[in-house]
C-alpha cells in the first residue's frame, strides 16, 4: 500500500506539472491552449527520449548501487562512428545493409564500451565513479581524435546518409524506440531474475555474495546495456542533428541521474523503478516545455530545474524515513 | 544509605515492532564494579547505549547523585560523568591518537588552531594512567587492538568519567590483554571511578565485579552480590523458563562421511582436520576469532583454501566461490544477518529465493506465484511467522528474519549446512524452532555444522562438537562426554599444551 502511494506521488509530481503547464500555456488564435496541440505533445516526447533511454539504462546502474559518468561520451562516439560509417565505409553497400551495418557497429562498439567499464568495475573492483570519470574523458577523446574533432555533416544530399537521416528523425521512430526500450527494461526489471539480481547487489553486495548471486556477470550487463543504450541514443542524435558531432552529449549523465532519482530510485542503490524514472524524464521535459513556451531564458530554466531535483528528493525521502 | 551514583529504572525502548526493552532498571554505587549480564538479545548493550545517550529511551526514569536528569544525547552523559568503551571501538581510524582524545571534548579547549603541544599535555596524563606508551600523534588505526581500547579508556577519563560502561570489553582481547584490561578497572575502581561491565562470559564476571545485575528478555531479572551468588544461580536468572535442553541428539547416526577435511589451512585456519557423516550435527565451539566463521567460510568458498585436502561426498572439494559450493550441495547462513545475509528492503518472498532463483525460475522469467508455493512449504518447516510473504524483511523481528535466511538455505536443500551462529540475538520460541528445524535436518539425513557461543545450546543440539582455539583444532568431544567446563578449556587454555 504504502509502495503504491509513494510510486503515485512522483506521477501526482507530474500531473500538477501538466496541469501548472496547460495552465500558463499561450493561446492560439483559435483559443487553443499551444501546449496541449499533439505537435508540441509528441515534440516532448521526442525531445526527452535520448535523455530517456539513458536514463533507463542508469536506473539499472544506480540500482546496483553503481553511477555511469560515461553516457554522453558514449553517445558522442556513437554519434561520430554512425557519421562516419555511413559517409565513409562501405561505398559499393547497398542503402539497407549500408545503414544497418553503420547503426550495428555503433551500437557494437557502444556496448563494448559500457562491457570495458563494467569489467574494470566488476574486476578490479575500482569503484564505478573513478571508471567512469575516466571512460567519460577517454571516450571523449576517442571520439574527438576519429573525427579530428570535426563535425560529421550528413544528410544534406541524397546519399545514404540522408536516407538515413530521414528515416531516423521520425517522430514515431525516435519515440517508439524510447517506449520500447521503457517496456523492455520494464520487464527486465519487475519480470526477471536478473532484474532482481540488479536489485539485490544494490541493497546488499555482501548478502549478494553470500547468497551466491552472479555479482561479477550481472554488473557487467548492467554496464554493457548502458552502452548498449547509449549507443542507440547517439545514433537517432546522428540522424535528427544531421551530423555526427563528437562534442554531443556533454552533461547527459547528469540530466539522466536526475531524471532517475527525481523518480524515486535511491542514489545508494537497492530500490527504485522504471516507472519511476520514466515519470522522472517526464517531468523534466515537461517543465522545459513549459518553459520555452512561455520564453522563459534558459539559464533561468536550469535554476528552476535545480531546485526542482532538490524538492523532488527532499519529498521522497520525507517519506521514505 | 548513600545514594546511588547512578539509577535508572522503568526503561523501555522498541525498535520497530520489537520490545528491546521493557522496564529494565539499574543502579550502580560509587567505586564498584557492576557486571550486565544476559544472554545475547537481552538487551544489556541497548541498555548500556541508552545510558550513554546514543541510543535515546522511549520511557524511563535516570538519576545521576539522586538527582533526576535527562539523558538524550552522548554530550549530556559526558556533562554527567559517564562514558562508554564500545565493542567496536568508535575511534576515528585516520585520525590520530591525540585527535582522538580530544574530539567532541567538553574538558579540552580546542582554539581555532590545533596545536600538538597542548594536545600532549592535555593526553598524556591519561596515557599514563591507563598505561598506554603510543605517542599523540600516532594514528589510531596503527595501533593494536588492545591499545585502541586503552586510548578508549583513555577518552572517557578525560572527559572526567566517573562512569565507564564497557561493552564486552574482552570479547577482541587476548589473554595478556584481559589482564592488563583487569588491573586497568581495579586500578580505577580504587580511585572510586565506577564501571558497569556488559559480558556474559561467567568466568570474567567472577574475577572482576563485585556486583551483578541479569537482563533476560528486555528486563532486569535481578542483582546479587558476587561473593554471594555462584554460576548456577546466575545461569538460572539468565535463562529463566527452563530453557529445553532435553531432547538433544538423537541415538548416533554414522552414517557414510559426507565431508571429509583433512590440514585444512587457510589465512585463518591451521591444519584442520575432521569428518562430517550423513545425519550428523557437529558443534563448532570456541571464541570469537577462534577461527569458526572462517571455517565456513574456508568450506563456503569465500576464503582461498591454502593448504590441505576437503572430500565431498567422496570427490575433491576445492570451493572458489559460493555458487561453485551451492552447486555442490553446500549452504551456509551467515553470522551476521543483516550484513551478510538479508537484503534488508526486499520481502520476505525475495528474500528467501535467492539461494535457488535459478531452479524456481529456470528460464530467468519471475514466476512470484511459484515463488510463493515454494516459500509456503518451507516456512512451515522453519515455523516462519509473518503477515505476508511480500512484506519486507526489515519488519520481522530478529528470529523471524533468521527464519527467512534459514528458509532461503533450505530451499536448496543442501547435503552439509553450515548454521553460523543461527540463534545469536533472537528470542527464546525462535531459538526452539531453529533446534527442531536442525534435529529435523539430521534426521532427513544432511549433515550440520553448528556454530554456537552458548554452549548449552551446542550441547543440546550436536552428536560431536569440534573446538578451535587462534585456527586451530584443540578438542573433538563425543557429546556425551563433553562439558561446559571441558569446552571452555580447550578453547581457551593453550597453557596446559606449552
Amino acid at each position: 500500500m504504502r509502495a503504491i502511494l509513494r510510486r503515485a506521488q512522483s506521477a501526482v509530481a507530474l500531473l500538477a506539472i501538466l496541469v501548472l503547464a496547460v495552465i500558463v500555456s499561450p493561446v492560439a488564435a483559435d483559443g487553443s491552449r499551444i501546449f496541449l496541440e499533439a505537435g508540441n505533445l509528441t515534440d516532448i516526447l521526442r525531445q526527452i527520449s535520448l535523455i530517456g533511454m539513458i536514463s533507463l539504462a542508469m536506473t539499472f546502474v544506480i540500482l546496483t548501487g553503481g553511477i555511469d559518468l560515461s553516457v554522453g561520451s558514449i553517445l558522442a562516439l556513437s554519434t561520430s562512428l554512425t557519421a562516419m560509417l555511413l559517409t565513409r565505409a562501405w561505398p559499393t553497400a547497398s542503402y539497407g545493409s549500408h545503414i544497418a551495418m553503420a547503426i550495428l557497429g555503433s551500437m557494437a562498439v557502444s556496448t563494448l564500451a559500457g562491457a570495458v567499464n563494467g569489467l574494470a568495475i566488476a574486476t578490479l573492483k575500482v569503484q564505478p565513479f573513478i571508471v567512469t570519470l575516466a571512460s567519460m574523458i577517454g571516450l571523449r577523446g576517442l571520439a574527438k581524435w576519429l573525427t579530428n574533432n570535426e563535425n560529421i555533416d550528413i544528410g544534406f544530399g541524397r546519399d545514404v546518409a540522408a536516407r538515413f537521416a530521414e528515416i531516423f528523425r521520425e517522430k514515431a521512430i525516435v519515440i517508439g524506440a524510447f517506449a520500447g526500450s521503457a517496456a523492455i527494461f520494464w520487464a527486465l526489471l519487475d519480470r526477471t531474475v536478473f532484474g532482481r539480481h540488479v536489485r539485490a547487489i544494490g541493497d546488499n553486495e555482501k548478502a549478494a555474495e553470500y547468497a551466491g548471486l552472479p555479482i561479477r556477470r550481472t554488473k557487467v550487463w548492467v554496464y554493457s546495456l548502458t552502452g548498449l543504450l547509449a549507443g542507440v541514443a547517439g545514433v537517432l542524435y546522428a540522424s535528427e542533428n544531421h551530423q555526427g558531432n563528437p562534442n554531443a552529449g556533454v552533461a547527459y549523465e547528469l540530466d539522466a541521474i536526475a531524471a532517475v532519482v527525481i523518480g524515486g530510485t535511491r542514489l545508494s542503490g537497492g530500490k527504485g523503478s522504471i516507472s519511476g524514472t520514466i515519470v522522472g524524464t517526464l517531468i523534466m521535459g515537461v517543465l522545459t516545455n513549459m518553459l520555452r513556451l512561455n520564453n522563459v531564458d534558459s539559464n533561468v530554466e536550469m535554476m528552476i530545474k535545480a531546485v526542482i531535483i532538490v524538492l523532488a528528493v527532499a519529498v521522497q525521502r520525507e517519506r521514505n524515513g | 544509605m548513600a545514594e546511588s551514583l547512578l539509577e535508572v529504572s522503568g526503561v523501555e525502548k522498541h525498535f520497530g515492532g520489537v520490545a528491546a526493552l521493557r522496564s529494565a532498571s539499574l543502579a550502580v554505587e560509587a567505586g564498584e564494579v557492576h557486571a550486565l549480564m544476559g544472554e545475547n538479545g537481552a538487551g544489556k548493550s541497548t541498555l548500556a547505549r541508552i545510558i550513554a545517550g546514543i541510543t535515546p529511551a522511549d520511557a524511563g526514569s535516570f538519576r545521576v547523585d539522586g538527582e533526576a536528569v535527562t539523558i538524550s544525547s552522548p554530550l549530556d552523559s559526558q556533562r554527567l560523568g559517564i562514558g562508554m568503551i564500545h565493542q567496536e571501538l568508535d575511534l576515528f581510524p585516520s585520525l590520530s591518537a591525540g585527535e582522538n582524545m580530544v574530539i567532541g571534548n567538553l574538558r579540552f579547549q580546542e582554539g581555532h588552531w590545533t596545536g600538538v603541544r597542548r594536545m600532549e599535555a592535555f593526553c598524556r596524563p591519561y596515557f599514563d594512567q591507563v598505561g598506554l606508551t603510543c605517542g599523540v600523534r600516532e594514528a589510531a588505526e596503527r595501533l593494536s587492538i588492545g591499545q585502541s581500547q586503552l586510548l578508549a579508556i583513555a577518552r572517557a577519563l578525560s572527559m572526567n568519567a566517573r562512569l565507564l560502561l564497557m561493552d564486552e570489553p574482552t570479547s577482541a582481547l587476548f589473554d595478556d590483554a584481559v589482564e592488563r584490561l583487569f588491573g586497568l578497572i581495579r586500578g580505577l575502581r580504587a580511585r572510586g571511578v565506577s564501571v558497569v561491565y556488559v559480558s556474559h562470559k561467567m568466568d570474567e564476571i567472577f574475577r572482576i565485579s563485585d556486583r551483578v545485575t541479569v537482563m533476560r528478555d528486555g528486563q532486569t531479572v535481578g542483582t546479587r552480590e558476587a561473593a554471594s551468588t555462584n554460576t548456577a544461580e546466575l545461569i538460572r536468572m539468565m535463562v529463566g523458563r527452563e530453557l529445553n535442553l532435553t531432547g538433544g541428539p538423537r541415538e548416533r547416526v554414522r552414517g557414510d562421511a559426507v565431508l571429509a577435511v583433512e590440514n585444512l589451512s587457510t589465512d585463518r585456519l591451521r591444519d584442520v582436520s575432521f569428518k562430517l557423516h550423513r545425519g550428523e550435527v557437529l558443534g563448532i565451539a570456541g571464541l570469537v576469532g577462534a577461527g569458526r566463521s572462517e571455517l565456513g567460510a574456508a568450506l563456503f568458498g569465500l576464503d582461498p583454501i591454502r593448504g590441505g585436502r576437503v572430500r565431498l561426498m567422496g570427490s575433491d572439494f576445492q570451493p572458489r566461490s559460493p555458487r561453485d559450493a551451492m552447486r555442490r550441495g553446500v549452504g551456509l547462513v551467515p553470522e551476521d544477518r543483516r550484513t551478510e545475509g538479508l537484503m534488508m528492503s526486499m520481502s520476505v518472498r525475495e528474500n528467501a529465493a535467492f539461494a535457488t532463483l535459478d531452479r524456481i525460475h529456470p528460464l530467468g522469467l519471475l514466476r512470484p506465484s511459484r515463488e510463493r508455493r515454494e516459500l509456503e512449504g518451507v516456512s512451515r518447516q522453519v515455523a516462519l511467522r509473518c503477515s505476508s510473504p511480500d512484506s519486507s524483511v526489515s519488519r520481522l523481528s530478529g528470529g523471524n528474519q533468521q527464519k527467512v535466511l534459514l528458509a532461503r538455505w533450505l530451499l536448496l536443500h543442501p547435503e552439509v549446512l553450515f548454521l553460523d551462529d543461527p540463534t545469536r540475538g533472537i528470542d527464546v520460541g525462535a531459538k526452539q524452532d531453529i533446534y527442531r528445524m536442525v534435529e529435523e535436518l539430521s534426521a532427513a539425513g544432511k549433515a550440520v555444522l553448528l556454530v554456537s557461543s552458548e554452549l548449552p545450546e551446542l550441547l543440546r543440539c550436536c552428536h560431536r562438537i569440534l573446538v578451535l582455539r587462534e585456527g586451530r583444532v584443540t578438542a573433538i568431544f563425543d557429546t556425551a562426554d563433553a562439558t561446559q567446563e571441558k569446552i571452555m578449556a580447550a578453547a581457551t587454555l593453550v597453557e596446559a599444551q606449552a
